[in-house]
């Protein structure tokens, strides 16, 4: 078991490397000089040049790579330039209200999906399983920032029931939190909805059966909470989801999170805070892919890999 | 099998994981309550643009419209802007005893949020930064060489050379505690001596600010003021219409009409110091030659492409700045003439026209890709076949400073509201921002700059007007007018040319 977490480690620590890497690389191969957008069009060359030069910006790029990675042992990602202060602190100041984000729509997610997809699988192929799917399909389909801008336009400024940006209020959660569970409530529900069918299909349904035992009970009791195993497993892949799927949502709804932070200093070459958010999503995402590894052999103690070989 | 062990762990797992999330997500929703309540009696005011940073000498964002209006009410400055003139604000007074050397006499009753006092120490050190730094401003102090506290409540300044514009440059030069300019975390939570403190600021996404205990001059009106940042601006419409926000500009010239008659919304317009213009790089064939830059402005009918586009969200501009900014003298405007505009291509050698391109990025104002597309199809009509090149931001912002481009169609803002920050900035020879080359204009920008009085500069930068605009160093189409909607329960609330009201005045009204 330790050499399974050790190797798992190894990998999310390459992962990670990988991803810093990749990360330097694009951000300063994309076209754009951050010292002429923070001087702006009126900037003299040799205002430029000055700027440069105290950005490290005129170092070769493998020095600026050392100089990189050699901060962020350090937890340091270098200031940015256009909020001020330190680039990582800039993104763990916006971290908290993108996790709020997740976290309600991983809610929404699953107490809506969960059950839909089990009411669909018990009464497959009826109208009630069709009129779940197509909408869930629907969801699936459409493009996140079109349904936000639909939902603003129809709750709040028709109907005015809900604020259509962050105001700090419970129900300023509800359109953001909707519009990112969508395409993964649908999700969810086809997966329970195959997930349990196949289930229903298997050698101990029909043991039960044969047994007796009253249908309801097979279905609740043994085939729903078998399916729960899955569904555990894939939170992990959903808050990570979540998060990269945030960044548009965030823009529509205003919502002061990673992602807008993101999408500004992307649009303005503010390196620092580009690599620090990248690095905290991903470190985000590969902590809880690992986090669900090992649920997941903790669960099902057949992919234990001391019972394998 | 330990089957019985696992059915037990995956139990108390699933247990333990659903009051985890649920109790995760009742944390969450609970602590937002309370900030509501207190948030729904500040005024809340989204300009259209975020305020990424407080710090006012921060390299990029010194002329920044929302982070200018943020500091205008945070911190003082030296003097303010007043029509023509200039009044006092921090300085009460100030003498010039030889062309090079200022005198500012400050007041002494001014403290800081914190209530420490503020000092010609404090003045000097800001001017120091401002001299040393390398910022988007940094051209407008090149000439000035020291600053000095010749007494608690005196500053000396010495330029090298008249310095006409130091008056104007002092309306952007606002004042925090000396000692903190070079702590970029004080700047999260600056404090200053202005009408309102700061009490919590998340960059970009929202400033909120609360009224100061104690003010010099003309206390807030309103206790405490919001600035969100709400970057898609249809949020941001639906948000003024269900009085979420309380004002919201610019909007843009496409979208008034969501606003525009609504109910408890009004709709107010003024003339903006931001204004289009399509400069030729001069040091490239074919616009070395004048008459072709002409024939390019006699082929375009820019009334009317302007009055299609955007009815009242713009105006027809006769002067290469806005009409609004002190120095602009209207001149003749060039008619829409295609048989013209061919007969100047023909003594240029170019009867037969000719390719060039256009470059441009699709935020820089609005509708801009429909007003270059407009002016590229009346080029094609007298033979000129113009390559539309809509680039990124950061691709844009590159290639212009190279001078790599034919044509380049743009906004621009007269920050100061002052012609030498756009005409003395961008038009000498020495800053060749458009390839343009002109001794006697070099000569008439440096004299309006040295200058310190009024008239003489006016005169000055009516000659440079005239030049720039007769030698058609560029197309200049239109100015914005700024549309502010803003709600009916707002009293005091002024737009003006700036695009930064004074929210000092703004209040809340029954």
């Amino acid at each position: 078991m330790l050499r399974f977490v050790l190797k798992r480690l190894a990998q999310a620590l390459l992962i990670i490397l990988a991803s810093l890497t990749v990360v330097f690389l694009v951000v300063r191969v994309a076209p754009g000089d951050p010292a002429a957008l923070i001087l702006g069009a009126s900037a003299s060359p040799s205002d430029l040049a000055d700027l440069r030069r105290e950005l490290g910006l005129d170092e070769p790029l493998l020095s600026q790579y050392v100089t990189f990675l050699h901060g962020v042992l350090q937890g340091d990602f270098g200031s940015s330039w256009r909020l001020g202060g330190d680039a990582l602190a800039n993104v763990l100041d916006r971290l908290p209200a993108t996790l709020q984000l997740s976290a309600c729509a991983l809610v929404v997610t699953l107490v809506v999906g969960f059950p839909l997809g089990v009411v669909s699988a018990r009464r497959a192929g009826s109208w009630i399983d069709r009129l779940i799917s197509v909408p869930t399909l629907l969801g699936q389909a459409l493009p996140s920032f079109w349904v936000g801008v639909m939902l603003i336009l129809i709750f709040s400024r028709t109907l005015d029931v809900l604020p259509a940006t962050a105001d700090g209020t419970v129900a300023s959660l509800v359109l953001p939190s909707v519009t990112l569970a969508l395409p993964f409530l649908g999700w969810l529900a086809r997966l329970v909805r195959n997930g349990v069918l196949e289930e229903l299909g298997k050698d101990y349904v029909r043991t039960a059966r044969s047994k007796g035992v009253d249908s309801r009970v097979v279905f609740y009791r043994h085939v729903v909470r078998n399916m729960m195993i899955p569904v555990v497993t894939l939170l992990g892949l959903l808050v990570g989801n979540f998060i990269a799927n945030a960044v548009i949502i965030e823009v529509v709804f205003a919502w002061p999170g990673v992602g807008s932070l993101m999408i500004d200093s992307i649009t303005n070459r503010d390196y620092s805070v580009v690599q620090a958010a990248i690095m905290t999503i991903t470190v985000a995402y590969v902590l809880l892919n690992l986090l669900v590894d090992f649920l997941y052999v903790k669960l099902d103690p057949r992919l234990n890999p001391e019972h394998m070989s | 099998m330990d089957n019985h062990t696992t059915t037990i762990n995956r139990r108390r797992f699933l247990s333990i994981a659903g009051i985890g999330a649920a109790s995760a997500f009742l944390a969450s929703c609970g602590v937002a309550g309370g900030d509501a309540e207190k948030a729904k009696k500040a005024l809340q005011v989204c300009f259209a643009q975020p305020i990424t940073d407080l710090d006012p000498l921060s390299a990029n964002t010194t002329v920044d419209e929302p982070a200018l209006m943020a500091r205008r009410l945070i911190f003082d400055t030296l003097v303010r802007r007043q029509g023509d003139a200039y009044a006092p604000a921090l300085a009460k007074s100030w003498t010039r005893p030889d062309p090079q050397t200022w005198v500012f006499e400050l007041r002494d009753d001014v403290t800081f949020h914190d209530g420490s006092k503020l000092t010609a120490d404090d003045v000097v050190a800001s001017i120091k930064k401002a001299i040393s730094k390398t910022t988007n401003l940094s051209a407008l102090w090149g000439s000035v060489k020291s600053a000095e506290a010749t007494s608690p409540t005196t500053v000396t300044i010495r330029t090298d050379g008249p310095l006409g514009t130091l008056l104007v440059n002092l309306t952007l030069l606002f004042i925090p505690p000396g000692k903190r300019l070079d702590d970029p975390e004080f700047f999260r939570k600056p404090i200053g001596s202005g009408p309102f403190r700061v009490d919590s600021f998340a960059p970009s996404s929202k400033l909120r600010l609360v009224k100061a205990d104690k003010y010099w001059g003309e206390a807030a009106k309103s206790p405490a003021i919001d600035l969100p940042y709400i970057p898609e601006t249809s949020t941001a419409i639906t948000s003024l219409l269900t009085g979420d926000v309380d004002a919201f500009w610019p909007v843009p010239p496409d979208q008034v009409r969501d606003v525009a008659g609504k109910s408890g919304v009004k709709v107010e317009r003024v003339p903006s110091y931001v204004y289009f213009l399509n400069w030729f790089n001069c040091s490239r064939k074919p616009f070395t030659d004048p008459r072709v830059r002409r024939a390019m402005w006699h082929a375009v009918d820019i009334e009317s492409i302007v009055r299609d586009l955007y009815g009242e969200s713009a105006k027809v501009m006769d002067a290469p700045i806005p009409s609004t900014v002190f120095g602009a003298a209207p001149q003749q405007p060039y008619a829409y003439d295609p048989a013209r505009a061919r007969q100047l291509l023909a003594e240029a050698g170019l009867a037969g026209g000719f390719t060039t391109s256009m470059m441009w990025f699709a935020t820089s104002g609005p509708l801009i890709s429909q007003l270059a597309q407009s002016m590229i199809a009346s080029w094609a009509k007298v033979g000129i076949k113009v390559e539309a090149q809509q680039v990124e931001k950061a691709t844009w912002l590159e290639r212009l400073n190279k001078l790599d481009w034919d044509m380049d169609l743009q906004t621009n803002t007269v920050t100061t509201g002052d012609a030498d920050f756009t005409l003395g900035r961008l038009y000498t020879s020495k800053a060749n921002r458009m390839g343009y080359h002109n001794p006697a204009l070099d000569e008439l920008l440096a004299k309006a700059r040295g200058s310190s009085e009024q008239a003489e500069r006016k005169t000055l930068y009516a000659q440079a007007c005239k030049t720039i605009w007769d030698d058609a160093v560029g197309i200049f189409p239109a100015t914005i007018t700024t549309a502010y909607a803003v709600r009916d329960t707002v009293r005091g609330f002024t737009p003006v040319p700036s695009n930064q009201p004074d929210l000092s005045t703004v209040l809340m009204g029954g």
